[in-house]
Parts: C-alpha cells; structure tokens; sequence
C-alpha cells in the first residue's frame, strides 16, 4: 500500500517536471520577445501565429513518422523557437542527419574511385 | 562510363575542397598556441547512428553538465533518418541550461574556442558532395607544426587527421560547428549579435535563469547594446521583476531612443504596474516608430488593449519616477 502512494507520488512529480519543462516563461502579455525584436532588426517579419502552429503541428507529425516517441516530441520543440521550428518543418527530411551509418561504404567506395583512376584496378565498366 | 565519369567528379570536387584550405600554420592568428589539445575531454564511444548523442554528451559533460550519450538519445535521434539534426542538438544543449554557440565559418572562430578550453562540435561530410556521409564529431585540438586536427570521433578517442582534410569535411558539410556555453559566460571573440539572438534562443526555451545570468553579463560585457537590456528586461520582467524591468528597459531606450521592442514592453509594464496614464504615452510613441516595420502589428495588438483599458489595474506602482519622451 505505501509502495503503491510512493509509487504515485513518484508519477505525479515527473510529470509535473516534464509537463513545466515544455512550458514558456510565462510573461506580460503582449511583451515583444528578444527574438522576435533580434529578427525585426534583420528586417525579418515575425511569423504569424497561424504560420507558426502549422509550422509545429506538420514537424509534430513527421517526427512521428519518422518514428520518434510521440511522448517526448512535445519536450523536444519546446527547446526551439518559432523560427527554428518553421526552419525544422522544411528541412526534417533533407538536412544532414549525423550518423555516420554508412561511413565504412563511403571509404571503400572512395578508394575504389582513386585507384581506379591510377590505374590500379579496373572495376567500372567502360563500354 | 557513366559510373567512371560520376566517379571522376567526385573525386574532383574532393581534391577541389582539399585544395582550398591552407595548411594550419599559414592559417593560424598569429597570435594563437602552435599546440592545443583539451586532453580532459570526456570520451564517450559512439553506438551504431548514434554520433550526434556521443558528441553532444562529450561537450556537456565538459562544460560541466552530468550527462550520457544514452539519456541523449531520445531527445535528439531520429530513427526513420538513422541520425540527429543540428537543431535539435542546439535544443538538447537549451535543455541542460548550457547557451549553445553557433561559431562563425572561419576556423579561427574553433581555434579561438579550443584557447579558451572549450572543445567544438561539428558537422562533417565524410562522402563526397554526391554521396554524403553526415558524421558529427569533436575538435579536441590540433597541432600546426604536424598540420593535424586531434578529434574525439565515433569509435576513436583520439584521431589524428590531416588539417586540409580535417578542413575539407567541415566545409563539406557547411562549416556548421558550436560550443555550449555555461551560463555568463560570453567567449572573448563573441561577435554580440550572433551572441545575443543565441541568448535569446536559451530564453525562448524557457530557461529564465540561465538567461538572466547571460544577459547580465551581456549587459555588462557590451553596455552599449540595447538588445542586451532588452533582453535583461523581458527576463526580468517574465521573473516578476517590475523595477529590474524598468530600469534595462530605460537604458535600451536611452541608448536607442526609437527601439520600438523597448518602448512597447515599456508601455505593457507600465499597465501591468498600474501606470495607464504613462502605458498610453509610451504605446502611442512605439506605435509611430513601428509603422511600416516587422513589429507593427505586435505593437498594434498592444496599443488596442491599452487603449481599451479604461481604469488602472492597481496603483500606480512607478509614481515618482520620470520617463522618456
């Protein structure tokens, strides 16, 4: 029975720690943000509000799809800013991903190419 | 032939990118060590995809975060892309408090960072333009009088690699490399608006104390930065801090009498402290200044609940205190 309230008590304050972990300072509203008057000096304009809860739910999906656990993906984007958020949404599939799987392939193909163009082997076929 | 002409042109525009950079001692400020290696790195071996953890967790831990490459993983990898994206390694490292530090596209920048003990993350490509292969590892150091980058990467805990070579992967790969910060800290070579807009992202991701630490020390580091003192401002004011606000957001103003960002978060303390009257004055004046600007519909949606405020809230909190024109 103790174990079990222990237990419960356990849950309750991880969730509570990642729920305000998600969360954004709470602020006065209607404050301009630093980043938002970062931008405007670049002679950005900021995101509108409708662009920017697209922008999160379309790399809410395909970080799904790509097989993230959905529980943390909400964790994940609240470390970003719109911006970056719109910039993820655009690029999730194409930009570099570190991983370095296929390293050893890449290598072995690379000196294939120079000693096939010394002359060494003669492995690509020429017709 | 086809496969002999694509491989031709791979082979081509790798010696292209070899032949670019010059050797590290004809680089090198003159003014930097013609040695370095942070021999206290951490190492962390790297699992199968997973670099971007390994790599992350190595600069972590060095700049005194208690981390490992497998509580990372599920905060940056992407299974259906076997790997991790520069921006969310720059989330992870928000995560745990630390401000991460997107370098310039010099390598001076890394050797600047390596001088003040901070070892650098980077992307590479290890492929060819055609065929890349993304790997991130950890510039350690590097030795001009060998011409060598000392790397802490995937399996290996100390690489030796050619400068040029070293070169030619990073510029391959977009010369994309940062450091993560500890909270104050502003490195000596910091450009201020590359180091502000990063503060601004470590605030945006809800770490208020580690902001408010930073832009202190911005504030002080470049006292002639209104963007600074916006900064210190919003923390402050998003902390509860009335009179701390007030006071950064006079001197942004002082210092950039038409800083439209100040003077409309001005005018929002100013109605949340119960000072209407001098609220109205201050959102009149950022709603001319923002006229045709980024800003001038955020200021707009101010200017419209001000305006439709018809008794203050409290008090005036500020009565005795005189404000900008």
């Amino acid at each position: 029975m103790r174990i079990e309230s222990f237990r419960r008590t356990c849950v309750a304050l991880v969730t509570v720690s990642l729920v305000s972990l998600g969360m954004q300072a709470p602020a006065v509203a209607g404050v301009i943000s630093t980043g938002e008057a970062a931008s405007a000096a670049r002679g950005e304009s900021p995101r509108a509000l409708v662009d920017a809860t697209i922008a999160r739910a379309d790399v809410q999906g395909k970080l799904a799809e790509l097989g993230v656990d959905a529980a943390v993906i909400e964790g994940r984007l609240a470390a970003l800013s719109e911006q970056e958020i719109a910039t993820l949404a655009e690029q999730i599939e194409s930009a570099p991903a570190g991983g370095d799987a296929l390293a050893v392939i890449g290598i072995v193909f690379v000196v294939l190419v120079i000693l096939e163009l010394v002359g060494v082997i003669d492995i690509f076929k020429k017709t | 032939m086809t496969g002999l002409r694509l491989a031709g042109a791979a082979l081509a525009s790798l010696l292209a990118g070899c032949a670019a950079s010059p050797s590290l001692k004809d680089g090198l400020p003159a003014s930097a060590p013609r040695t370095i290696e942070l021999d206290a790195t951490p190492f962390f071996p790297q699992q199968e995809f997973q670099c971007g953890p390994a790599a992350l967790a190595t600069l972590l831990v060095a700049s005194g975060v208690e981390v490992t490459p497998n509580a990372l993983a599920p905060e940056v990898f992407i299974p259906g892309r076997e790997g991790s994206l520069s921006l969310e390694l720059i989330g992870a490292a928000r995560r745990h408090g630390r401000l991460p530090y997107v370098l310039d596209t010099t390598a001076d920048d890394m050797v600047a960072e390596l001088e003040e003990g901070r070892p650098v993350l980077l992307l590479q490509n290890l492929g060819v333009p055609q065929i890349p292969i993304w790997h991130y590892a950890v510039l350690i150091g590097y030795d001009a009088e060998r011409n060598l980058a000392i790397l802490r990467s995937g399996g290996t805990e100390r690489l030796e690699i050619k400068w040029q070579r070293f070169a030619g992967t990073w510029h391959r790969a977009g010369r994309f490399a940062f450091t993560t910060l500890p909270p104050g800290v502003i490195p000596a070579h910091a450009d201020p608006a590359r180091f502000l807009e990063a503060t601004a992202g470590l605030e945006a991701a809800g770490q208020r104390d580690a902001a408010a630490k930073t832009y202190e020390a911005a504030t002080a580091r470049w006292p002639g930065e209104p963007l600074a003192w916006l900064g210190r401002g919003n923390v402050a004011l998003a902390g509860g801090d009335r009179a701390g606000a007030a006071d950064a957001y006079l001197n942004a103003i002082r210092l950039a009498p038409d800083d439209v960002a100040a003077r409309n978060n001005l005018a929002e303390l100013l109605l949340d402290a119960g000072c209407l009257g001098e609220s109205r004055r201050q959102i009149e004046r950022a709603s001319a200044l923002a006229e045709g600007t980024a800003l001038e519909s955020s200021v707009a949606d101010s200017r419209a609940r001000i305006g439709a405020t018809e008794k203050a809230v409290a008090h005036c909190q500020f009565e005795d205190r005189d404000w900008p024109d």
